[in-house]
């Protein structure tokens, strides 16, 4: 619990690795996950460090094994991938690597035979068609062929370019291949053509060529007759049916070599981040003078030392844990569980706590729910939200829930118990103030009784609007046992009513929750003086003056009954005559009155330079005068020589310092009481400032609840009230749509919509109007080494 | 006017402000002094593909199975600015399309007279292929070397590809040599840039206040270039005058001036003449590294095209953003050089870009 509180207290310590074993041990701290190591060679640059060579390996095996998944997945085959690792995956690349290039060769191949055997059927065609036509002009010139394929988006910019360089001396013919090819480059199926070119003259024939090449044509000898036509299609179908046949075999033996390796991808690729990550944590470390040993420094917390030390001793090469001294200021850790942890990234949102400060976190467990619920208050809503909640927390060993990628969906399920609390919150809100999807519940029977009234049926007829007078005996039967009682949801001023109650409640709220921030502060301060010259004053000026507002809101509830509520005072004109010190011509809410708010504000009023002087001058006087402390300094002094020296030590080990603990001076040797003042002049004006203008904040507590009840009474009426109103038989059929609109727009009008705004003012009230009561937030979160936490490129490429 | 303008510049962001953002976050990814300084330190090609990892390009140079060559690096950044650019034009609307096509059509060009020139000297298409620039890709690039005139390659070959209208000049019936391989690019760039120039006044606004700089710089630069480069060639100033974009500052009399130059002095005294180019053909102060002609005007270059990034609602940024990023390629590549050929005291000759960013 006061880990939970104050944070772990944690300490700097040293690890002196012997060289054989540093890689074991640092793995075994990896699994462990219990320290967050320091850099010792800050002024080395990446690529000049001990283990680049061991990354870069790593990173070549992490490219093969990226490799390798994407032919697995190629072939939609489910996969998996031991030590001489390397090795192994090389010889697998290689393996793999030669099979898909000859796959692809082959296949590229296959198609060719494929093209060339289209292109002689379709030209066929041609040459039937054309041999009637350039019989006379064969005799005349010799006669040259040129056919292939190409692409169908390409044939008219190729034809028009044909016309232009060879100026009408060919003759181009083209017919589309039905089916679709593989472009060999893309591998996407296209459309492609066959053309046939017919034309006279060498010099003409080089220029077709370069076009053809130009426009990446398949270009494919024209048999001259048709019996060697015959022969190169008989000669093509045989190797067609042969070329299958390897293909399959190499798909085979591909498949097979695939398996073999799918059985351990998985457990590679750990190894592989897992090998990365230590060789990065050993570039973190330095080498002792002998050279033997690798030292590292690490930030851990100080009840976890035992188990360090006892996984240390275990190893084969015994290793040594040392505790040092430190000026610097530790990381913050705060054990967590999957109850606490959102409560506490709530918090750590606003600002990580520095080294063992309060943490509001355990507090905000069960205020930040309630401050919810209060603008939430509605108990139909609180069940919806807890029932999806609940249902979050039973299914949450789901992996389909866990591992989705949907950042909105991940956003509520991280976030699941706190909805769960803010869900029954709200149940308990929305029974207090009876409200159930706007409607009131009557469980133990209303209060009042409109029968003791004795109404004449005339004064019913008449009337729009009746007045039940609790004084007349009989009507008021007594308070509703809990919360507000139902008759209210009747009464037209229903809302005059709740306003006020609302209103009050959440000044009373807001002060509570802030007079608890300032007594959180007390377990801040180190020092003693800080509790009579800050804290005393600041809850002093805090209860004088909104203190004593809550406790006249209290009063006037208690002291007035229905018979004299007519003589009830404003409380508003109470409190602003304090300030006065006037108020002679009001009747006083008890006797002595004017003398106790007198001494009150004169209290809160001698508070402010309490609070604005009293810390500096008292720091001012402790640093100049008095001689006993002098001695104390010198003491101090000398501790601190040592640490220069213990400091100095360290960089000769080659191990500076200095960036990291630059901040590690000592206050009580620069005290600048100018500083100092102003310092707590602004603390004092921001205080004093803060209680008046936070009171006023809380009101959004009464604004935002007011406005979810309004809101829901809106949808009540405007939608579910429409299809009650019908009263045929088809009124049943209407109401079904009616209701399906009135979910949706509970959902995601008065759930959602509303939920994420109260949820964004809690969040408000706790971070500005209640942490900054106590709550510095400066601190540098603990990164332990922990393999659980590695980040993974891999993720990134789907493979786990 | 300056109420049409800023009425566009009201509406810029309807059509291009996503791709607008999108280019300066890319661009907040250029490599910074301290990405330089790192690199310079490096040994060997791996420990800057280490550093690089920690940059932009990320896992970029890792992702490949081949040895790690200069050349790997030149073809990836290349690729990479590719990959880029080829995801801002398909995203673009007109005119910023027009714009961005225009972009390219200066890697067209250089392409077209490579292939002219590897046919001369009879190498074989698949081979000069790869060689191509890819911004500057097209689809009748292969039969580029079909050509003999340049009526030839305008009528045959070039027509239908946008630097069509760019042949108006161009076109002659004299044979195709190395000559008039580079006096065609000239002329194709000198059709190129004035076209730019006024596509960029026409667009108006900011777009024209930042983009008429760069290319008047831009054109200048071509103009001295071709002078130093026709020293010792039978080029008569006509010639040369025919080549000079005129939509530079130089134009009309810097132009005049320059036809008649016929060694590096009156150069100068040309260029003296002109406060910006003045410091560029300054003397270099005793001391100072010393830095070729083409330095300095890529130094200026990378001035003025940072300057692109102060202001917002115009077209200039795309521009910048793919002339800084190439320059970074030179840079990066300038230092993988250095590191292979072990030549540490030129390592840090290249030009820095965002020199006071973090």
């Amino acid at each position: 619990m006061s880990s939970l509180l104050r944070g772990e207290e944690m300490c700097l310590a040293q690890l002196f690795l012997q060289s054989g074993s540093a890689y074991d041990c640092i793995s075994e701290l990896g699994e462990l996950g219990l320290v967050e190591f320091r850099d010792l060679n800050p002024s080395v640059t990446a690529f000049q460090r001990k283990h680049v060579n061991e990354i870069k390996k790593c990173e070549e095996m992490e490219r093969i094994l990226v490799f390798m998944y994407c032919i697995i997945t190629s072939l939609a085959h489910s996969l998996s991938l031991s030590l001489c690792l390397q090795e192994q995956l090389q010889r697998l690349e290689v393996e793999l690597g030669e099979v898909t290039r000859n796959k692809e060769k082959l296949q590229r191949n296959l198609l060719e035979l494929t093209e060339y055997t289209h292109m002689l059927r379709i030209t066929r065609k041609f040459v039937q068609r054309t041999a009637e036509v350039s019989v006379s002009l064969c005799n005349l010139h010799p006669h040259f062929f040129i056919s292939g394929l190409i692409q169908r988006v390409k044939i008219e910019a190729f034809e028009r370019m044909l016309w232009r360089v060879c100026k009408g001396y060919t003759i181009l013919s083209y017919a589309e291949v039905e089916e679709y090819l593989e472009n060999p480059d893309t591998g996407e199926p296209t459309k492609c053509v066959v053309f046939l070119i017919s034309y006279w003259g060498d010099q003409i024939g080089q220029k077709v060529k370069k076009i053809c090449d130009c426009y990446h044509c398949h270009v494919y000898p024209y048999p001259s007759s048709n019996e060697e036509r015959n022969d190169v299609v008989e000669g093509l179908r045989t190797r067609i049916q042969d070329l299958h046949t390897v293909l399959n075999r190499t798909e085979d033996y591909l498949r097979q070599v695939l398996i073999k390796a799918s059985e351990s991808v998985y457990t590679w690729v750990i190894q592989v981040k897992k090998m990365k990550a230590i060789y990065y944590i050993l570039n973190l470390c330095s080498f002792d003078v002998t050279n033997k040993c690798l030292i590292a420094e690490v930030w851990c917390p100080v009840n976890d030392i035992p188990t360090l030390r006892r996984r240390k001793s275990g190893a084969t090469v015994p290793s040594f844990v040392n505790r040092i001294p430190t000026s610097d200021t530790p990381p913050t850790l705060i054990k967590t569980n999957k109850f606490t942890s959102g409560f506490q990234n709530i918090v750590d949102a606003y600002g990580v706590g520095s080294y063992r400060e309060v943490n509001p976190a355990p507090f905000t467990i069960i205020t930040f729910p309630f401050l919810f619920a209060v603008m939430f208050g509605d108990l139909g809503h609180g069940v919806i939200m807890a029932v999806f909640a609940a249902w979050m927390v039973l299914c949450e060993n789901n992996r389909k829930l866990k591992n989705t990628r949907n950042e909105i969906w991940n956003t509520f399920f991280e976030g699941r118990y706190i909805i769960l609390m803010m869900g029954l919150f709200s149940i308990y809100t929305g029974l207090i103030y009876n409200d159930c999807f706007s409607k009131s519940l009557n469980i133990f029977g209303s209060g009042w009784s409109v029968k003791a009234m004795g109404w004449t049926k005339e004064q019913w007829e008449n009337n729009r609007f009746l007045t039940l007078d609790p004084n007349v005996t009989g009507v008021f039967k007594g308070p509703y046992p809990l919360g507000i009682d139902p008759i209210w949801n009747l009464a037209s001023n229903r809302l005059t009513f709740l306003n006020s109650y609302k209103m009050k409640m959440s000044v009373i709220l807001g002060i509570i929750h802030m007079s608890f921030g300032v007594i959180l502060s007390t377990y801040n301060y180190l020092k003693k003086y800080n509790l009579y010259l800050v804290f005393l004053p600041e809850l002093l000026f805090l209860l004088c003056l909104f203190g004593y507002l809550v406790f006249m809101i209290l009063y006037k509830w208690l002291a007035f009954s229905a018979k004299d509520s007519r003589h009830a005072p404003s409380i508003l004109i109470h409190f602003i005559n304090m300030f006065l010190m006037q108020g002679d011509g009001l009747q006083p809410l008890y006797p002595g009155q004017t003398g106790l708010q007198i001494f009150l504000v004169v209290i809160a009023v001698l508070s402010v330079p309490v609070l604005l002087l009293g810390k500096p001058v008292y720091l001012y006087w402790l640093h100049n005068g008095s001689h006993r402390l002098g001695l104390y300094r010198r003491v101090r002094r000398n501790s601190e020589e040592e640490l220069y020296l213990m400091r100095a030590h360290d960089m000769e080990e080659g191990s500076s310092h200095s960036d990291l603990s630059s901040s590690g001076e000592n206050p009580t040797e620069e005290f600048d009481f100018a500083d100092e003042l102003l310092h707590q002049a602004i603390h004092t004006i921001e205080y004093c400032l803060g209680c008046v203008s936070n009171t006023a904040s809380y009101l959004r507590l009464w604004a935002l609840s007011l406005a979810h009840a309004q809101l829901s009474e809106v949808l009540w009426a405007m939608v579910m009230r429409v299809g009650l109103r019908m009263d045929s038989t088809l009124g049943v059929l209407f109401l079904v749509p009616v209701f399906g609109l009135f979910a949706v727009l509970t959902v995601s009008i008065l759930l959602v919509m509303e939920g994420l705004s109260a949820f964004l003012h809690a969040l408000r009230l706790h971070w500005v109007e209640f942490q900054n009561k106590f709550y510095g937030g400066t601190g540098v979160k603990f990164c332990p080494f922990a393999f659980s936490l590695l980040p993974s490129s891999f993720e990134h490429d789907g493979l786990l | 006017a300056p109420g049409f303008s800023s009425e566009k510049q009201l509406t810029f962001n309807v059509d291009h402000g996503y791709l607008e953002g999108l280019v300066r976050g890319m661009k907040a990814g250029i490599l910074t002094s301290t990405d330089y300084h790192n690199l310079a330190q490096c040994d060997t090609l791996e420990d800057m593909k280490l550093h690089l990892q920690s940059t932009d390009y990320g896992k970029l140079l890792s992702s490949s199975e081949e040895d790690l060559t200069v050349s790997l690096v030149d073809s990836k950044l290349r690729a990479n600015l590719v990959t880029e650019f080829s995801c801002l034009r398909s995203n673009a609307l007109p005119p910023l399309s027009t714009f961005l096509d225009y972009i390219t059509y200066s890697y067209m060009i250089d392409n077209v007279v490579m292939l002219i020139t590897g046919a001369l000297k009879q190498r074989d298409v698949a081979e000069l292929l790869p060689r191509c620039h890819p911004l500057g890709a097209f689809d009748q690039m292969a039969a580029v070397g079909i050509a003999r005139t340049p009526t030839e390659l305008y009528s045959a070959i070039l027509v239908d590809t946008p630097l069509a209208p760019f042949f108006q000049d161009a076109v002659s019936e004299s044979n195709l040599d190395e000559m008039e391989a580079e006096i065609l690019r000239n002329k194709l760039y000198k059709a190129y840039i004035e076209s730019f120039h006024s596509f960029c006044k026409n667009i108006g606004g900011v777009t024209a206040d930042i983009m008429c700089p760069v290319l008047e710089f831009e054109a200048d630069r071509r103009t001295f270039i071709i002078t130093v480069n026709s020293f010792g060639t039978e080029l008569s100033g006509a010639d040369k005058s025919a080549l000079y974009p005129s939509c530079g500052k130089l134009y009309p009399e810097g132009l005049r001036l320059l036809a008649k130059a016929e060694d590096h002095e009156q150069v100068k005294a040309v260029a003296n003449c002109y406060p910006e180019y003045k410091l560029i053909f300054d003397d270099p102060e005793p001391g100072a590294d010393f830095k070729t002609l083409e330095d300095r005007f890529f130094e200026q270059e990378v001035k003025l095209n940072m300057l692109a990034f102060l202001q917002q609602f115009h077209f200039g940024v795309f521009y910048s953003y793919v002339k800084l990023k190439e320059q970074e390629s030179r840079n990066i590549v300038w230092i993988a050089e250095c590191v292979t050929q072990r030549q540490k005291s030129k390592i840090h000759n290249y030009i820095p870009i965002f020199p006071g960013t973090h």
